[in-house]
């Protein structure tokens, strides 16, 4: 029986088969660096009740905080990697108390709308442009941490992608490990689920909130750094991710960190299969099909545990 | 505002809106014609996202859709600019009116990011569908209004009679709908407690509804003029940049007013391009900075400043 499209002939499908291995693999490490960004993103929603907008930055920030170490300093490329992640970790501890906490204390009880998000809009704005006015606008080079290539008969992956998908693993692996087994992860998961319990039973909240965005931001920084030497650097270069990991998000189920793990990889091998179907401009596109017809059908995500309020 | 303000606020205004005829200087009259346009924006973003609460994080897709619309029937199909500024908004209205419907399920985030997904579609539109829209390099050569002067700063005159005359027009038209109308009592019930208006007898879904035509429609109308002024449409306005700058700008001015984002867009884009001179890249960082202390801290924009007087 032949399967998939009839306008391909019976001879095209060997070259087929390998053309869609190795879509395959791009996607799988695609989905990688999405899962880093949007577990980390998902987590902070499920948390805080705020969307960060300025997710994406702080993946602009690790690329930036992987070229100075590497390019600037001369480091190892792997202390480029741990930089960002203790940058962006320390940048991401202050955002609770100089912007989070303000606003939620001028709100009081008082329904907070989406003004977190036109706040962390903001945070956006800010963080890119500063970003320009430091570093300029140029693309910025940083060499791969790891150079070579793995040849898998079928296709080749080089090692840097194999080395966003080990650490995203890796990292994911110990989230999770952490939110399940450790006090302060089971804190976090206890804030999640009621923030005003938690606080009775003695879990000091500001201190989540602030662990938390820090974690999910510094997820994205190390995301920044890997993806640095595949991307380039450049102010702008988080934001596209944001928009599409709303999209995974949402998949997913918002607040749901495991729900956005898998939606990570249907989103990227479905990116990365679509190229053999449609132009590949318009592979960005399916994200944001997949969230508008999303939240037209199940608001909810595919393992989302509530309405949206 | 009190009824003795109102003559001299609006005497004040009029001054003001003929100041740079009387002085005419290019640089003066640019900034002046661009700052009107972004009022309108400002404003249209106002009556669905400050009078009803219905935030949207797409108004750049609106703006980039009337802008688009009104360039391309005037480049392709030689459709007079004064009904092209017809069509781009009539398109933006439509859009904006199928953007509605999720919005009639979807509230606070989920519409946010509804709508921001939307911008993101329209804009990779934009970039990718070559012979309509020019792809990257955008539509351009195209007529300009018929039966204006021909010298350089007559026409510039001109032009900015003809901007100001239109978005004072539509501000008007705004304003009369919701502060004179049934429709802007029900806009704000629906923003206040969307339940308790269905509950009261408000046909919710019919005024959402409205919302979105009248506030996506005036956005495409300010997109038209933008086309035919700047005589260039590429993807950038699409960006969700554009829909930051606007946020900002009715966050600075006070949402829930129509004319404290008209005065934020005035003063916010005289700033942005005043900060030109200072370094083409602070601009936006003094955005950002806008909306997050605004947000946080003086949450009625320059509007709240005239009550505490």
């Amino acid at each position: 029986m032949r399967v998939g499209a009839g306008s391909l002939t019976t001879s095209a499908d060997p070259a087929m088969l390998e053309s869609l291995l190795e879509f395959l693999i791009q996607g799988v490490v695609l989905g990688g660096l999405y899962a880093l960004f949007a577990v980390g993103l998902s987590l902070i929603f499920g948390v805080l009740d705020v969307i960060n907008v300025a997710h994406g930055e702080f993946f602009a920030i690790g690329g930036y905080l992987a070229f100075g170490a590497v390019v600037l300093l001369h480091l190892p490329g792997a202390l480029g990697v741990f930089g960002a992640a203790v940058g962006t970790f320390l940048l991401g501890l202050c955002v609770y108390p100089l912007l989070i906490a303000p606003l939620k204390r001028r709100l009081g009880g008082r329904p907070q709308g989406p003004l977190y998000l036109v706040l962390t809009l903001g945070l956006s704005t800010f963080l890119q442009s500063s970003l320009l006015a430091v570093a300029g606008g140029d693309y910025l080079r940083v060499p791969p941490q790891l150079t070579g290539i793995l040849d898998l008969g079928v296709t080749a992956v080089s090692y840097q992608r194999l080395l966003v998908l080990t650490v995203a693993a890796l990292l994911l692996t110990g989230l999770f490990a952490f939110l399940r087994f450790h006090s302060e992860g089971l804190a976090v998961r206890a804030v999640s689920q009621n923030p005003d319990a938690a606080q009775a039973m003695g879990i000091n909240l500001p201190r989540i909130f602030a662990l938390t965005l820090a974690l999910g931001v510094a997820l994205a920084g190390v995301g920044g750094a890997l993806m640095a030497p595949l991307f380039n650097v450049y102010p702008a270069v988080g934001f596209p991710l944001t928009i599409k990991a709303f999209a995974i998000t949402i998949l997913g189920g918002m607040g749901n960190p495991a729900g956005a793990l898998v939606a990570s990889f249907v989103i990227s091998i479905a990116e990365s299969l679509s190229v053999m179907v449609i132009p590949s401009q318009w592979q960005n596109l399916i994200a944001f099909a997949v969230m508008i017809v999303m939240l037209m059908v199940r608001p909810r995500g595919l393992f989302g545990r509530s309405v949206p309020r | 505002m009190k009824p003795r303000a109102r003559p001299l606020a609006l005497a004040v205004a009029g001054g003001l809106a003929l100041l740079p005829i009387l002085l005419p200087h290019p640089f003066v009259l640019t900034i002046a014609t661009q700052a009107a346009i972004w009022a309108l924006l400002a404003a249209s973003w106002d009556l669905l996202s400050g009078y009803t609460g219905q935030i949207s994080f797409g108004h750049a897709g609106f703006f980039a859709l009337g802008a688009y619309a009104a360039a391309a029937v005037t480049k392709h199909a030689d459709v007079s600019p004064w009904l092209g500024l017809l069509v781009g908004a009539t398109i933006a209205a439509a859009v904006g009116l199928l953007a509605g419907f999720p919005a009639l399920r979807l509230r606070g985030h989920y519409l946010a990011l509804v709508t921001l997904g939307l911008a993101e579609i329209i804009r990779l539109v934009a970039q990718n569908w070559m012979t309509l829209t020019g792809g990257p390099f955008g539509i351009h050569d195209y007529r300009g209004f018929s039966g204006l002067p021909t010298t350089a700063l007559a026409y510039r005159q001109a032009m900015y009679l003809v901007v100001v005359a239109v978005v004072t027009a539509a501000i008007v038209v705004m304003y009369q709908v919701c502060e004179r109308t049934s429709a802007g009592k029900a806009f704000r019930a629906i923003r206040e407690d969307e339940v308790l208006a269905q509950t009261l007898g408000i046909d919710t879904t019919r005024y959402k509804l409205l919302a979105f035509v009248l506030s996506s429609g005036f956005a495409g109308l300010a997109g038209a003029l933008y086309a035919y002024y700047v005589q260039l449409v590429s993807p950038s306005v699409a960006s969700a940049a554009t829909t930051s700058l606007i946020i900002g700008m009715a966050v600075f001015g006070g949402l829930g007013t129509l004319w404290g984002p008209v005065l934020g867009a005035l003063v916010l884009y005289g700033l942005y391009e005043g900060l030109r001179f200072v370094g083409v890249v602070y601009n936006l960082v003094a955005v950002g900075l806008v909306i997050m202390v605004f947000v946080i801290y003086l949450p009625r924009g320059l509007a709240g400043f005239r009550r505490a007087a």
